[in-house]
């Protein structure tokens, strides 16, 4: 990717990552690492029933057995947490289960031990007698089911759009979000045609390669926790808030994260580490297996019926409904409901919409954030939809979009202007790097070829809130204070290139201290591509305090203006040593306007992240295995602040999302996963994904963005699995509308359509 | 994981002494790579393991009046880069090239391959097709047991808990020619979701005389003997064609995470057709 510099040519260069060096001479800090005096190790044991009532726990043998410290259940944990429930949205998550279990893998008990091999078996001797309840799985289910996961709902009251939904009893509903735009009745009668089509996606894993781990110590003045999360502000406000106790005396450190991807977001272990440190008075740990994710995090699964009208070869009406499978804790599901739920009908310019999405509890595994907040569920459906309407109007795909999309100054469904956001650019490019109007090869013999494409986009989530702190030592060396994370998305690296740029100094030469909320000053969290933008925006801002407050020094010491006098001679001046430091402090809220009844807000979102994929497959008709041999990932991330890293953030997340298109999904049987396993749950390696892989981000600038920069984490995820399933069907016929795209699934569609089906 | 004792013995005679008939808590290992898994995962919890590794010549390769005899604690990595085996079947060090990833393949040993009896591993169809067999060591004595008969069942095979496998022998080949496919259908890397494995003794594209042995969608490896039947006196596609269906009809396919049996079946039916083509370095 090209290098396109500024200023101090600190912003547009590729930066090495500052901790490259660290983590690959194995020096990095890791929360896995850290091991305290008189450390405790704490082992989960777990549900085996999707829902159901404890009749009786029964821990005496796991006690009796020699070496084991402590076994805790919630009456343990209530003795210093009284109201032990958690969560973003909803206070709806206990420390351990209280009563009733309602996902298989919920943490019911903890074994306390100093050696770890003495807890797991401890954890194994535990037993418990359920009365099973019944219990509701699929999302569409769920919105009638007699079976209701929660007696009563509990919002946690911070969200004005979840008042409502306070004690309600004998639903599933977390959150309902409806938006009508113009009058789509009247569209679709207008219609010369209306399409209708439902598509699903299915429950996947984050898979960090560093599972979940906290340890939490008492010190003189409170509680330290140490913890591998994205959120370290939100973990700090949420214990200090289940403790009741001042923010001040709970601190959170967080090292580097070996991978996040959304899972690591608000509370997982923290709450549990802090109630068990605080009960037996010595520090405690939990460290997951690579197993126990599945029992903690998934991405939602969805459900998406989505119909449109066309007249003349233009959109005029669309009907989107969306049920996502929140799991049975809400988490941030009804955020991403809501926040991802109004782009439902896809970057296209149409005057009548209606969307309903719906945020829904079922008895599995919580789901939470995943890299696309939503997005990759709704792109999957909206572009796939988009190339089968585009099919059957026999139209080319790449024109028909071009007739629809949302161009900058016209308004998207809530009313929000489009402002740099460069959807077309992004379609063209693709359409250069696929050589689209070039013949196309289809292949001989059984092995046939086809080609697709798609495009989607993103609001970020509003309002949140960034500070950074930067500061001036008195012999000019610089270091930032911020709560970002660096989970390997390369935040230190990027954060550095902005001090660096504002105060002329190497990238290299910045230090970024790493989130310790004694320290670093609050940050929202390290999710949703915000923190280029919003942390870019408040390191910006600290930066140039930092440099007006040097240019008053200088102006104070009587060093004329212009002057390249060294900042050390500055301080060397006033102080009449090596002393002093200059603080500069930034804080970043981008304007917000909550939306009205219908769901229409002038002021959505601060930036619009756009991404565009386009693939080429080989499919095997004889047995369906899909090649997909090319995957060029296009996007609109502003100005690249590090072209390096947009790149493989680029590359990385469509290579994730490849995996969530191709191969992954959590199989269940009754609730009960059957392939807990990576030796069962494939993610790709490097034999699986294309060999031929593009990435490029289009010129652009996001005017309120850092530099003209903004997000690029998730872009390259959004049109992925659209992509390759337009490409199967350019290539043998068939239409596949559930993920993922398994060589069994494009068989028995091939089947069906020769009107042969498979049968069992 | 719970403690357990580890004995390391130093001759076969010892090891084999060391186990017991009647304690399935007791078991030999090789290279670990599916018992630790088990281990880790808490399906076997063993009070003694009998490490294989220190005991001496049990992983040579060699040939013996034309056979080719692989000692069983042998690393498939080293069964991969011999030019023994090589010269002797060729499709041996393909197969091993499919089988998971070198960091296994380094550790992973030729009995352990055996003895696991997960009907999801690639070397037995192929070692049955090349009409393989092992030596066992007992209490009272050696004896030899065909690759073909040495598998009872779902993770199951004849042995008796204190019996080892002390060598694979692969007969001569004498001119016959043989090809493995493997099919995988949730990852390129993984274990196979159908194994094929075919010899032939073959006229240029004429098949005299076939063996042909599916594995992974079975509940064991085994041989489709009406498919052996359909296959000989074939010369073309069409012919390696109606092998296939006849194996599609005679394979007891089951159905498992990777796939159902109605799809399976389809499978064995394109499978049988291409390995046969393989086989014959027919395009
Ligand atoms: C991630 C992964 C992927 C894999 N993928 C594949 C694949 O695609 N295809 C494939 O074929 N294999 C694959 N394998 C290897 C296979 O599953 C087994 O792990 C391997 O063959 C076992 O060999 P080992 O020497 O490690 O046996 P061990 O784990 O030591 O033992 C396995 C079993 O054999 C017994 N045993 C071992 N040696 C003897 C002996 N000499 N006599 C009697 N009993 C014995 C043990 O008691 C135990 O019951 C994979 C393994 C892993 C870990």
């Amino acid at each position: 990717m090209a290098t396109r510099t500024i200023g101090s040519g600190q912003v547009g260069r590729s930066v090495p990552r500052l901790e490259g060096a660290a983590k690959v001479t194995g020096r990095a800090d890791y929360v896995h690492n850290i091991r305290l005096p008189k450390m405790l190790v704490g082992k989960i044991f777990r549900s085996t029933v999707a829902h159901g009532r404890i009749k009786s726990l029964n821990v005496s043998a796991a006690k009796a057995l020699p070496g084991v410290y402590r076994v805790v259940t919630i009456d343990d944990i209530k003795t210093v947490i009284p109201n032990p429930f958690y969560g973003p949205a909803f206070h709806d998550q206990p420390i351990l289960a209280d009563g009733k279990v309602h996902f298989v893998g919920e943490p019911v008990a903890v074994v306390l031990a100093t050696d770890p091999h003495i807890a797991e078996e401890a954890a194994s001797l535990i037993e418990v007698d359920y009365e099973e309840l019944p219990a509701v799985f699929d999302e569409v289910e769920a919105m009638t089911s007699k079976a209701v996961v929660h007696d009563e709902l509990k919002p946690a009251g911070t969200f004005p759009d979840l008042k409502h939904l306070k004690g309600k009893k004998d639903t599933n509903i977390a959150l309902d979000f409806h938006l009508r735009r113009g009058d789509p009745n009247k569209a679709f009668a207008a219609a010369d045609h209306v399409f209708e089509h439902t598509f699903r996606s299915q429950q996947v894993l984050h898979v960090p390669l560093e599972p979940f781990v906290s340890a939490a110590e008492l010190t003189e003045t409170g509680l330290t926790i140490h913890t591998a999360s994205q959120s370290p502000s939100f973990v700090r406000i949420e214990i200090s808030r289940l403790l009741g106790w001042p923010e001040n005396k709970v601190r959170v450190k967080v090292p580097y994260l070996g991978g996040g991807f959304g899972a690591k977001l608000y509370i997982k272990l923290e709450a549990l580490v802090a109630a068990l440190t605080l009960l037996v008075r010595r520090p405690v740990k939990i460290s997951l297996t690579m197993e126990e994710q599945f029992y903690t995090l998934t991405k939602h699964a969805a459900t998406f019926r989505i119909k449109s009208a066309v007249k003349n070869g233009k959109i005029t009406g669309r009907d989107c409904e969306v049920w996502w499978n929140g799991g049975a804790y809400a988490d941030i599901g009804p955020r991403i409901t809501q926040k991802s739920g109004f782009t439902a009908p896809g970057p296209y310019d149409i005057d009548n919409v209606s969307i309903d999405s719906y945020s829904l509890y079922t008895n599995l595994t919580p789901a939470g954030a995943l890299r696309g907040f939503g997005i990759p569920q709704l792109v999957w459906a909206y572009e796939s939809h988009t190339d089968m309407m585009a099919r059957a109007l026999r139209l080319d795909p790449i024109e028909f979009r071009r007739n629809n999309i949302l161009r900058d100054g016209r308004a998207q469904a809530t009313g929000t202007q489009m402002k740099d956001a460069a959807v077309e650019q992004v379609l063209d490019r693709l359409a250069l790097r696929m050589n689209w109007t070039a013949p196309f090869e289809r292949g001989t013999g059984p092995v046939k070829k086809g080609r697709g494409i798609a495009v989607g986009f993103k609001a970020s989530i509003s309002p949140t809130t960034s500070i950074a702190i930067v500061n001036v030592a008195a012999d000019g060396s610089v270091t930032l204070y911020c709560s970002t994370v660096d989970m390997g998305q390369g935040s230190d690296t990027a954060n550095a290139q902005f001090v660096a740029e504002v105060l002329n100094v190497p990238a290299e030469s910045v230090k970024v201290v790493h989130p310790d909320t004694d320290v670093t000053p609050y940050d929202m969290a390290t999710l949703g591509s915000r923190s280029l933008y919003h942390m870019g925006n408040a390191v910006r801002l600290a930066a140039e305090d930092a440099k007006a407050k040097l240019s008053a020094l200088a102006r104070e010491v009587g060093v004329p203006e212009g002057s390249n006098v060294p900042v050390a001679e500055l301080f060397q001046k006033k102080y009449k040593m090596q002393a002093g430091n200059i603080i500069g402090t930034g804080s970043y809220i981008p304007n917000y306007v909550p939306p009205d009844a219908n769901g229409l807000t002038p002021e959505a979102t601060p930036f619009w992240m756009v991404g565009g994929t386009g693939a080429e497959v080989e499919v095997d008709t004889e047995t369906g295995h899909v090649r997909v041999t090319k995957m060029i990932s296009v996007a609109d991330v502003g100005r690249p602040v590090n072209p390096r890293i947009v790149e493989t953030q680029l590359s990385g997340a469509a290579t994730m999302q490849f995996g969530f298109t191709m191969q992954e999904k959590i199989e269940l049987d009754g609730g009960q996963i059957t392939n807990a396993s990576f030796a069962d749950y494939k993610i790709p390696s490097i034999v699986d994904i294309p060999r031929d892989m593009q990435n490029e981000a289009v010129e652009s600038e996001q005017g309120t963005g850092p530099f003209g920069a903004k997000g690029v984490g998730e872009s390259g995820t959004f049109g992925v699995s659209p992509a390759i399933a337009n490409a199967i069907e350019d290539a043998c016929g068939v239409r596949l509308t559930e993920l993922p795209l398994t060589a069994e699934k494009v068989y028995r569609a091939l089947r069906e359509a020769q009107g042969r089906p498979l049968e069992d | 994981m719970t403690p357990f004792e580890l004995a390391e013995p130093k001759t076969l005679k010892e090891a084999v002494a060391l186990l017991d008939a009647d304690d399935p808590t007791i078991r030999p290992i090789a290279g670990g790579t599916a018992l630790m898994l088990m281990m880790k995962a808490g399906v076997f919890r063993p009070s003694k393991l009998v490490s294989l590794s220190a005991i001496k010549d049990m992983s040579s390769i060699e040939t013996v009046n034309g056979e080719l005899k692989v000692g069983a604690t042998t690393p498939l990595a080293v069964l991969e880069r011999s030019d023994v085996v090589r010269k002797h079947a060729g499709v041996i060090i393909k197969t091993l090239r499919t089988l998971s990833n070198i960091r296994v393949r380094n550790v992973a040993t030729v009995g352990g391959a055996l003895a696991h009896a997960d009907p999801h591993m690639d070397l037995p169809p192929v070692l049955i097709a090349l009409g393989a067999r092992v030596v066992v060591q007992g209490k009272s004595g050696e004896r030899a047991i065909p690759v073909a008969d040495l598998f009872a069942g779902y993770f199951e095979t004849v042995l008796v808990k204190d019996e080892l496998i002390s060598s694979l022998i692969v007969p001569a080949q004498n001119g016959r020619r043989a090809a493995y496919l493997k099919c995988t259908t949730r990852a390129v890397h993984d274990w196979p979701a159908l194994g094929v494995a075919v010899s032939v003794a073959a006229d240029g594209n004429a098949i005299k005389d076939a063996s042909i042995v599916v594995s992974a969608a079975t509940e064991k490896p085994g041989r489709l003997v009406g498919a052996e039947k359909a296959a000989q006196g074939t010369v073309d596609d069409a012919g390696w064609r109606r092998a296939g269906e006849a194996a599609a009809e005679e394979a007891e396919l089951i159905t498992d995470g990777q796939g159902s049996a109605a799809y399976k079946k389809e499978l064995v039916r394109v499978y049988v057709a291409r390995a046969l083509r393989a086989a014959l370095g027919a395009q």
